[in-house]
């Protein structure tokens, strides 16, 4: 069966931006159910740091996993902690049935998803235990309590290493086996749901940091607002920077014809693989070229995302200016699974650092800095089909003239990135139980706060990272660094290594700096323990 | 206004129209649209002074499906097409 686009309401079951949508809303929807003293939520599963032999109370292996029920839980506390290491296996089960339910949906091949689904999930819980080991992921502020003298430090950075490690060795010297994964290697779909639940982490800050004061709470509400504008007027500033000067460097520098200049203008400059396809359609380009141009986007995003996320913590900005690195981040890096997890290592990166650095001083609530660089991101994806839209009507009326042709409007529905629906729709749900019910954080509704927090906490930590950690370790399943060798793509490689190195991370880094450069992330130190 | 569906790819060689009543063929896009329209006022699917829309889908099951995941949409392509000898509006 032909899959068409032709009604705005095709793809809901069968695409992967609504099964991501239905996946984070859907589990979203459950955790509410809090609010009414019923837990639905609280057998997700999350690794705390551990040791062979732990000197105190602290590190035991027995309690490398455990369900976040247990320990946010209103209503059924005593029976989530119960559950220890039982939590992978419920958090398996649990999202195998969605996980299904979503493939069968989009008529994929299900015996060859739910192995290789498996596979995936258990690996990636592997990597997130070894990962946790205290050598691994402790700093000198608690490595003590594990009994270490010298540690690496990386936090939770150390488990995505990881996870992109493993998947990077299977994707280029086991490519039978990656082959066998990639039904359910789908890095695009793990992070689009990933994404939807880092809107549930963005209503929930407000919720969170009143837990510790009013104050706090007001203004992380005030900062997220301030990272949704600034995202969204640096975003037209780099369309308007990016595009142009791309296409005259791809069409006067490497004569490249002008349907592929334009396929690979905006696959550097705006957002990779989609914007490659947007574009391709657009200008009615034959499929191989937006086909050749997006194997080239998957591979360069992976190494930006290998290079990128240190240099930006430990060269410049470092610390000083956490959310310059983040929104320079979502502007640089080409597809929304290798700049989500990018941003994600960052947060973890910068928050390990400056802990360290102020000796604990200093704490950073989570995931405000991987916030920046999806905000940046998200803002891309959104004008994808606006900008696809202007460019089919240039292509179509001015520089083509098919006779009789038409553009429709509905196209900019069509290439709208639908996961971005489900991301505002938990963030401003959160947001509007925050000032409705939750009285902006007044003491008095601290118990109503408190039961959103019981539901919000396992969806936007635990759910959040396993999915941030799948498209790590999916990510590596596909991509094969040999691929920038073949012969077929010829100049692309360097138009994009010029581009993109050269002009377009240097350039994002100023627009990034002109509209994020002194935003503050909140300081939690003295409320966390 | 007349409506007629079909769903569009490219076969590596030639852009593809089919819509389960015919399918035809073109190297580039306007020599298709020249196709389609003989073909229909010649089958009286368009009768003459009549205008109709014809709605090009994209097939994205073309697609490798690695890439869908990014992105699932390629384009939609509208024409206008009267039912006179050789004539667009």
């Amino acid at each position: 069966m032909a899959l068409t686009e032709r009604r705005w309401y095709t793809g809901m079951l069968s695409q992967e931006d609504w099964w991501a949508v239905w996946l984070g809303v859907g589990f979203f929807i459950l955790s509410l159910f809090n609010i009414f003293g019923l837990d639905l939520v609280g057998w997700i599963t999350y690794p705390a740091k551990w040791v062979f032999n732990p000197p105190g109370a602290k590190g035991s292996i027995s309690h490398a996993f455990y369900a976040l029920g247990g320990k946010y839980s209103i209503a059924a506390k005593g029976f989530y902690k119960g559950l220890g290491w039982w939590s992978v296996i419920w958090t398996y089960v649990i999202f195998t049935i969605a996980l299904c339910i979503g493939a069968a949906s989009m008529k994929w091949n299900m015996r060859r998803f739910f192995l290789g689904w498996t596979i995936i999930y258990f690996m990636t819980i592997a990597s997130w235990f070894i990962g946790h080991h205290a050598f691994i992921a402790a700093t000198k502020i608690d490595r003590h309590k594990y009994g270490l003298d010298f540690t690496l430090s990386l936090g939770g950075g150390g488990s995505y290493i990881l996870a992109l490690i493993v998947g990077l060795i299977i994707g280029n010297f086991f490519k039978g086996f990656a082959r066998f994964l990639s039904e359910a290697a789908k890095p695009e779909w793990y992070i689009k749901t990933a994404i939807v639940t880092l809107g549930v982490k963005l209503g929930y800050l407000p919720i969170k940091m009143s837990g510790m004061s009013q104050a706090l709470g007001k203004e992380a509400t005030k900062l997220t607002f301030e990272l949704f504008v600034a995202g969204c007027v640096a975003t037209i500033v780099a369309y308007m920077v990016f595009w142009p000067t791309v296409y005259v460097i791809a069409r006067k520098i490497f004569n490249l014809p002008r349907q592929t200049a334009a396929v690979l203008g905006s696959a550097i400059s705006i957002c990779g693989v989609s914007a490659a396809v947007a574009t391709g359609g657009a200008v009615r380009a034959r499929p191989v070229v937006s086909i050749m141009v997006s194997a080239l986007v998957v591979v360069w995003a992976v190494i930006e995302l290998l290079i990128l996320p240190g240099f930006f913590t430990h060269v410049w900005p470092g610390p000083k200016d956490p959310l310059v690195a983040g929104a320079a981040m979502g502007m640089s890096v080409k597809t929304d699974g290798a700049d989500a997890a990018a941003g994600e290592l960052l947060d973890e990166f910068m928050r390990t650092k400056v802990e360290v650095e102020t000796n604990g001083q200093v704490v950073w609530p989570s995931g405000i800095i991987t916030s920046s660089a999806v905000m940046t991101k998200v803002w891309i994806d959104m004008f994808i089909g606006i900008w696809a839209f202007v460019l089919a009507l240039v292509w179509v009326y001015r520089i083509e003239r098919v006779p009789g042709e038409t553009v429709p409007a509905s196209e900019i529905w069509h290439r709208f990135p639908k996961f971005v629906l489900g991301y505002f729709f938990c963030w401003f749900f959160l947001l509007a139980l925050y000032f409705g019910p939750g009285h902006g954080g007044a003491p008095e509704a601290m118990p109503f706060l408190k039961s959103v927090k019981a539901g919000a906490v396992p969806v936007e930590k635990g759910m959040r990272k396993l999915f941030f950690m799948l498209t790590f370790l999916s990510l590596g399943v596909i991509t094969d660094f040999k691929k920038l060798k073949e012969a077929q793509f010829g100049k692309m490689v360097w138009v994009y290594f010029v581009s993109l190195f050269l002009f377009v991370i240097p350039v994002a880094i100023i627009i990034a700096y002109i509209f994020h450069h002194g935003m503050e992330i909140p300081n939690i130190a003295q409320y966390v323990k | 206004m007349k409506k007629v569906e079909f769903i569009i790819f490219h076969d590596g060689k030639e852009w593809v129209v089919s819509n389960g009543v015919m399918s035809l063929s073109d190297p580039t896009l306007v020599g298709l649209d020249a196709k389609i329209c003989g073909a229909l006022k010649r089958e009286g699917i368009v009768k003459p002074g009549e205008r109709a829309r014809i709605r090009m889908a994209f097939d994205m099951g073309t697609m490798p499906q690695w890439i869908r995941q990014y992105s699932q949409h390629y384009f939609n392509r509208d024409i206008i097409i009267e039912g006179e000898e050789d004539k667009f509006k």
